[in-house]
């Protein structure tokens, strides 16, 4: 009887704290959630200690953690953030952050945000670099940030050894967007892809949209695919930009659209089924048609749509 | 130091502030402004120079920080914008590089930039480790400066001080101090968040700081204390810019409806103690929303009224109209019930409100024996939503929330 009240106790006790973790965090409880990266926790390592408690911080207070930062966090569908430090004889310190997003791809959307394209990229979860005292990775919906202080020579390798455990423990690296794989390959620069996740080109009606920088021919410009819901969703889009930009159509009907943008300039883009890919600052017109017939042949070609199979096929290379 | 928590006096005068004290100008008390006709787009703009630095600024620039569009950037300094605000780290220093293409297109004086860095903190003290060094500081000055593509940079903040001993932080100071005599900065400014007053108070009395930079908007439960060290720190002679004017997107995000921007700028341009607002837009649309601002930055009738509802909705006040007491057949003390979803949601104070509920002599079973709740709140509230959320509080052993 004593055991079984002492049982009750106990899981009294617990659901308290949850209870008062889903309050405080609003919804997101700071013991268990939802979500891969839910039931995360923080690795051992042989030579290190846990310094001070799990800091755990939602959306609502994450301001606490970033300051001002936390804002393109939540525009990025930020979940949790876990932070646990740790000390080793010397004093060294290991600082670990587990920002959880919405979707892998959001992970990946403010993971791009802050990656620089020439840094010294890892094979670490699904990608990572590392600078002085720093090493970022992105691992499923989790984006990970790691720094150190006074760890000495082998700072690297301690960081190295520390994100390996980290994503064992998220149980498993993930991957790049597929989508990505659909971007020319011909003169795009090497990391320079990102999502945004809302208001692509400064539009609200432009939800989110993959970027990727190039230079070619001694031209730099940008590359945008935008993956509509359906294709009503594209049409939506594309009436609405056209509207903004003051070149209303009678009907709007998928193919290729070039036109004049108030604040982005020179504007060619094609819409056919549920997605929307163009070029941006790219003036010369022979070069437009040929990076956008690749991208197509891109999308083609990886089969993207492969989930989408009843829907209208991508356009075949030919005639752009 | 924190603001987290709140006894029964200063909640009386957070809500006298929030409702009947709220803060608006009569049209005699607003000061004519200096305003100009840009050629471009005819858009009006008003200035109000930063303090003791003489820079004129437009009352509405632009807060870099959610932006990764160039164009938005290059749009805002057509329009007549000119000051940007960024900092180290925002999006790892690529917001700030970001921000060094487009001004490398422009001529020096045509823009103001203001960025800023925040020394490693103990975040539950607000006090800095021992990280925090000088060097360290310096580090982060000539980051920025390399970022920026710029020899110097105009305003360089002390970021997100939250306590007196934080804002008087010599190593930071030193490293702020030698970075102005070698000419990388113009001024200095500190910019807060959280415990304002605190550190504005300390930025006035420190004599060292040109600018501040606050968080000040309509919903904030303490607006009067920061309108009130705001005013001191005008009177020193020390530019005021603020951010947050609309609460931020954690705040936008739990109202039940958008707050509307026009009214939450104009808000705080009432206070000619500011002299400018950054704005966080990040699309064109709001850009020409924000700069609408100062065609005329008198609030309505209509934008008050909305501010109004606003700050109860958001800031999860009830108003105590009473509307609903006739309506609960169980006769429930809604008021003193929201009061208390107030205390958890609202100021995160558990103890507060569990005191609160086990005062009430509520019966056994809340709102448990309605199908249906037929209590229609006068600001929309969804009383027995509220009420079945809080009242979970009543069981929770008091030694875990102490
Ligand atoms: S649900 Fe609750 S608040 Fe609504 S009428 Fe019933 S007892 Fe009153
Ligand atoms: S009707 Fe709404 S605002 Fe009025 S007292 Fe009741 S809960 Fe508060």
């Amino acid at each position: 009887m004593k055991k079984f009240r002492a049982v009750q106790k106990a899981c009294f006790l617990f659901f308290s704290f949850l209870l008062i973790g889903w309050m405080l965090g609003n919804g997101a409880s700071l013991w268990a959630s939802g979500g891969e990266g839910g039931a995360y926790s923080f690795p051992e390592m042989a030579g290190w200690k846990q310094s001070g408690e799990i800091q755990i911080y939602s959306r609502t207070n994450l301001y606490d953690y970033i300051n001002g930062g936390a804002d393109l966090y939540l525009k990025y569908d930020f979940q949790e953030l876990k932070v646990a430090e740790y000390e080793n004889d010397r004093k060294a310190s290991v600082t670990i952050e587990v920002y959880r997003h919405e979707t892998p791809v959001h992970a990946f959307g403010i993971y791009s945000q802050e990656r620089l394209g020439n840094a010294n990229y890892l094979e670490v979860g699904a990608q990572g670099y590392s600078e002085k005292g720093v090493l970022n990775f992105l691992a499923a919906d989790c984006y990970v940030k790691m720094s150190s202080v006074d760890v000495g020579p082998e700072e690297r390798e301690v960081l190295l050894a520390f994100a390996k455990k980290v994503v064992e423990n998220l149980g498993g690296k993930g991957s790049l967007p597929s989508i990505l794989s659909s971007f020319p390959r011909e003169g795009e620069k090497k990391n320079s892809e990102k999502f945004i996740a809302r208001e692509f080109l400064g539009y609200a009606f432009f939800h989110s949209a993959f970027t990727a920088d190039y230079e070619l021919s001694g031209k730099k410009f940008k590359l945008f695919l935008i993956e509509g819901t359906d294709q009503k969703d594209c049409r939506n889009m594309v009436q609405e930009y056209l509207k903004h930009t003051e070149n209303l159509q009678n009907k709007v009907e998928e193919g290729r659209y070039q036109l004049k943008d108030p604040y982005h300039g020179g504007m060619d883009f094609y819409w056919k089924g549920n997605y929307i890919w163009g070029a941006l600052d790219l003036d010369d017109e022979t070069l437009r048609s040929m990076v956008l017939k690749l991208f197509a042949e891109g999308l083609e070609n990886k089969k993207i749509n492969n989930d989408n199979r009843n829907k209208p096929s991508l356009p075949q290379a030919a005639g752009y | 130091m924190a603001d987290n928590g709140m006894d029964r006096r200063d909640f009386m005068k957070s809500t006298a502030a929030g409702f009947g004290g709220f803060f608006f100008l009569s049209s005699n008390e607003i000061k004519p402004e200096e305003t100009t006709k840009k050629p471009l787009k005819e858009q009006k703009i008003i200035y109000r120079t930063l303090g003791k630095t003489g820079i004129k600024l437009p009352a509405i620039n632009m807060g870099v920080m959610n932006s990764s569009n160039p164009n938005l950037v290059r749009a805002a300094l057509n329009s007549g914008m000119v000051l940007l605000d960024t900092a180290t780290t925002y999006q790892r220093g690529t917001n700030e590089a970001m921000i060094g293409e487009v001004i490398k297109e422009r001529p020096r004086d045509s823009y103001v930039i203001a960025t800023k860095a925040h020394p490693p903190e103990n975040r539950s003290t607000g006090l800095y480790t021992k990280e925090a060094t000088e060097e360290d500081y310096q580090k982060k000055i000539d980051a920025s400066l390399k970022n920026l593509g710029l020899d110097y940079i105009d305003i360089y903040h002390h970021h997100g001080a939250s306590v007196r001993e934080s804002v008087l932080y010599e190593p930071v100071m030193k490293a702020l101090e030698k970075a102005k005599k070698a000419g990388k900065i113009r001024f200095i400014g500190i910019s807060t968040h959280k415990n304002e007053p605190e550190v504005i108070q300390a930025a006035v009395d420190s004599k060292f700081y040109d600018v501040i930079l606050t968080t000040y908007n309509f919903k904030q439960k303490h607006q009067v204390e920061i309108r009130e060290t705001i005013a001191k720190a005008a009177a020193a002679g020390m530019g005021v810019i603020v951010m947050k004017a609309m609460g931020g997107v954690q705040l936008q995000e739990r109202a039940e409806k958008p707050v509307e921007p026009v009214p939450a700028l104009k808000w705080v341009l009432q206070d000619s103690n500011v002299h400018t607002i950054i704005a966080g837009f990040t699309t064109f649309d709001q850009m020409n929303l924000d700069l609408s601002v100062m065609e005329n930055p008198t609030l309505t009738q209509s934008e008050k009224a909305h501010l109004q509802w606003a700050a109860f909705q958001t800031g999860l006040y009830c108003q105590g109209c009473g509307q609903c007491l006739m309506q609960c057949p169980e006769e429930l003390p809604i008021p003193d019930l929201m009061r208390a979803y107030m205390y958890v949601y609202g100021y995160r104070n558990l103890s507060h409100s569990q005191d609160l509920l086990l005062s009430l002599n509520l019966p056994p079973r809340v709102c448990g024996d309605c199908a249906e709740c037929p209590v229609k709140c006068s600001i929309g509230f969804n009383v027995s939503r509220k009420i079945q959320d809080v009242i979970r509080l009543r069981d929770v052993p008091a030694e875990f929330i102490a």
